[in-house]
């Protein structure tokens, strides 16, 4: 392993596929581009752009250049521009053994290389024999505990933390509830008016829309225009109710001492390592559907590392019943302090949550009914709309514990994160005039995810209520002592309260 | 609860602002010329590119006389052993806290407005979000970099 040497050729077809799915949207505009030109057959688009992402394939794999010697592994990379990449040992974090489907029909492996750094995305070798991989962990990982170690003892201790402390599955039933209420309907929305722009021609040159307008029960264009719109929405549920079943069969969360292991995926395997040092934050959850169902989603944001998009957010459960959060969640990660006393916004701040969400539906809305002479149905959209800012109001919540700032609010669905102190990367207290006219304040937590950060915020709690958030980062957990004699102005609320 | 100590900027970052205001809005008297090309300037269109000209210029002479001066009024910073304190905006207040294990990196800049002030502008970078400390005296600039990196040195290291 000491001479540079090359990924197995399969390598330059999961590189293609990897470009395809990379750029799924560009894609899909292209074909929608390609649909319109008259001069370009449709044939020829897709054809000559799977030939060029091919070559690109293939060149990538000839230019994939890595060589193992003295502990360091060597990647050189890069059609043009030529990147020299050095991982020694001991900078290496995690090793992740995975097989996509294409890895799995030649009997081959990828593997991926964490480092702290955040270029690690780029340390992976898509496609090796499965024993070359074997070989490299064992040289990158093990070697190095036992020649770090003279005495067999601390080998043994190493090998301790690689043992599986506890391992969660998702129930079929609950799989099933995923898939269903999973609201990744933009995507196949997407998918569908593509394959729709396509076949339309088609449709239109025979007679089928009439065929269509005679097998369908009233003829009326409110009537045609609702079943296509339903047609649509239940082809998006299905494909939607497919890809979550895909992506999340296989669910196993695997505790072990200083990390844990997400691996998921029927067809396409996946493994992330997350080491618990880089956790920077967890969020729950609750969708707008899975809510009434009494589900909820588990989540974490880690630092440097987590999907291929360079966003650190990385589906730690995917559906899970409301009141087994906690145990799962002391289960996991037993140093996250999980029920605190929330604080409210006041209600002085309803107002401002109603407003928010109502005024440009309403607004919209109105134009419409007395522009356009719509159906005085529509009204229901801003009665919707006010329903849903006196939830966001009721779920507004922040809390600070010893360690802890937890942070509920609601967008769509109602997420609740929770948030070491010492991971926070910057706190912002903003008030706009209104809200100063009020003595409101919203607070804002950046915590590093990925390559950028996330943030959580919660809006128009009272400005003391803020301040004293604010503070409670300041003093980094600390001290805490003088703080106790400060009354918290507003009403309480029990945080999380999932077992309610 | 205890405030820490906090700073103005330079009353000379106001003449800063003055200027780079004055010469990069002027970007905006592109929009009333663009149309002006596109529609012509007879009848409606006249009155049109009038009226967004003089919205271009009031807001143009605000940037230069009035925003420049309040933004310098309620610019406050605060540095001390354990964290940065920004506190700014004019209409929209914000007070962002940043504890300085967080800094992963620190760097001065200095463009050609700030550089004939002799000024700095001081760049505050975490894992999440960069922050500025805009128009600082370019040795006061440095004095805070350093200030702030061996603050942020002797804080814990990791992420």
């Amino acid at each position: 392993m000491s001479e540079f040497q090359r990924q197995h050729p399969v390598a330059a077809v999961s590189r293609a596929l990897d470009l395809i799915r990379g750029n799924f949207i560009t894609i899909l505009v292209f074909l929608f581009v390609g649909a319109q030109s008259e001069t370009f057959p449709f044939l020829w688009w897709i054809g000559g752009g799977f030939a060029f992402l091919l070559i690109l394939g293939v060149a990538n794999w000839w230019r994939f250049l890595f060589k193992l010697e003295n502990d360091l592994l060597h990647i050189k990379s890069g059609i043009f521009v030529r990147k020299n990449l050095y991982l020694t040992k001991d900078r290496i974090q995690v090793i992740d053994i995975t097989s996509g489907i294409i890895q799995r029909m030649f009997g081959l492996v990828r593997l991926d290389i964490q480092t702290a750094g955040s270029s690690s995305r780029q340390a992976a070798i898509d496609a090796i024999t499965r024993d070359e991989a074997i070989e490299i962990n064992n040289i990158l990982r093990r070697e190095s505990q036992k020649t770090d170690s003279a005495t067999g003892e601390i080998s043994e201790i190493k090998q301790d933390t690689d043992e599986i402390l506890n391992r969660f599955k998702i129930p079929h039933k609950e799989l099933l509830i995923a898939a269903s209420t999973s609201g990744s309907f933009g995507i196949a929305l997407s998918i569908i008016a593509t394959v729709f722009s396509q076949v339309e021609p088609l449709i239109s040159e025979s007679e089928m829309f009439e065929y269509l307008f005679n097998m369908l029960p009233s003829q009326t264009d409110t009537m045609m225009i609702i079943s296509i719109i339903l047609v649509f929405i239940i082809f998006a549920w299905l494909i939607s109710f497919f890809s979550t079943l895909f992506t999340y069969g296989n669910f196993t969360l695997e505790v072990k001492e200083k990390e844990m292991v997400v691996s998921r995926g029927i067809f396409e395997k996946k493994r992330i390592t997350v080491p618990y040092n880089r956790i920077q934050a967890i969020h729950v959850t609750e969708g707008i559907i899975r809510q009434p169902l009494g589900y909820a989603s588990l989540h974490l944001e880690s630092a440097g590392y987590g999907d291929d998009k360079g966003t650190g957010s990385i589906v730690m459960f995917p559906l899970i019943r409301r009141n087994k959060i906690l145990n799962l969640l002391n289960d996991v990660l037993p140093d996250y302090q999980k029920e605190h006393e929330g604080i409210r916004p006041p209600s002085r701040s309803l107002r401002r949550y109603l407003f928010r969400s109502a005024f440009f539906i309403t607004a919209a809305t109105a134009a419409l009914y007395w522009g356009m002479n719509f159906n005085l149905w529509i009204w229901i959209f801003p009665v919707l709309s006010v329903y849903w800012g006196w939830l966001k109001y009721k779920d507004a919540a922040a809390a600070s514990g010893d360690d802890i700032l937890v942070m509920r609010s609601r967008r769509l669905s109602k997420s609740t994160a929770y948030i070491k102190k010492n991971r926070v990367q910057d706190a912002t207290l903003i008030q706009s005039p209104f809200q100063r006219m009020r003595n409101l304040c919203s607070i804002q937590v950046y915590v590093a995810s990925g390559d950028h950060g996330k943030s959580f915020r919660v809006r128009d709690l009272e400005y003391d209520d803020g301040l004293k958030l604010l503070n409670d980062v300041r003093k980094n957990g600390v001290e805490f002592s003088d703080l106790l004699d400060e009354q918290i102005v507003s009403g309480k609320v029990p945080l999380p309260g999932w077992n309610l | 609860m205890q405030e820490p100590q906090f700073h103005k900027l330079t009353p000379r970052a106001i003449r800063v602002w003055q200027w780079g205001n004055l010469i990069g809005n002027l970007f905006f008297f592109a929009i009333p010329a663009a149309y002006a090309a596109v529609f012509g300037v007879d009848g409606f269109h006249y009155w049109m590119v009038v009226v967004s000209a003089s919205i271009v210029f009031i807001f143009w002479m605000l940037s230069v006389f009035l925003t420049p001066y309040l933004t310098w009024k309620h610019w406050r910073y605060a540095i001390d052993e354990k964290e940065i304190d920004l506190k700014r905006g004019i209409l929209f207040k914000t007070r962002t806290l940043i504890p300085l294990s967080r800094v992963q990196h620190v760097d001065t800049r200095q463009g050609p407005i700030l550089r004939w002030y002799n000024l700095s502008s001081v760049t505050i970078s975490t894992a999440a979000t960069t922050h500025e400390i805009p128009a600082l005296d370019s040795v006061l600039a440095d004095r805070v970099r350093k200030q702030i990196s061996t603050y942020a040195r002797l804080a814990e290291e990791d992420v």
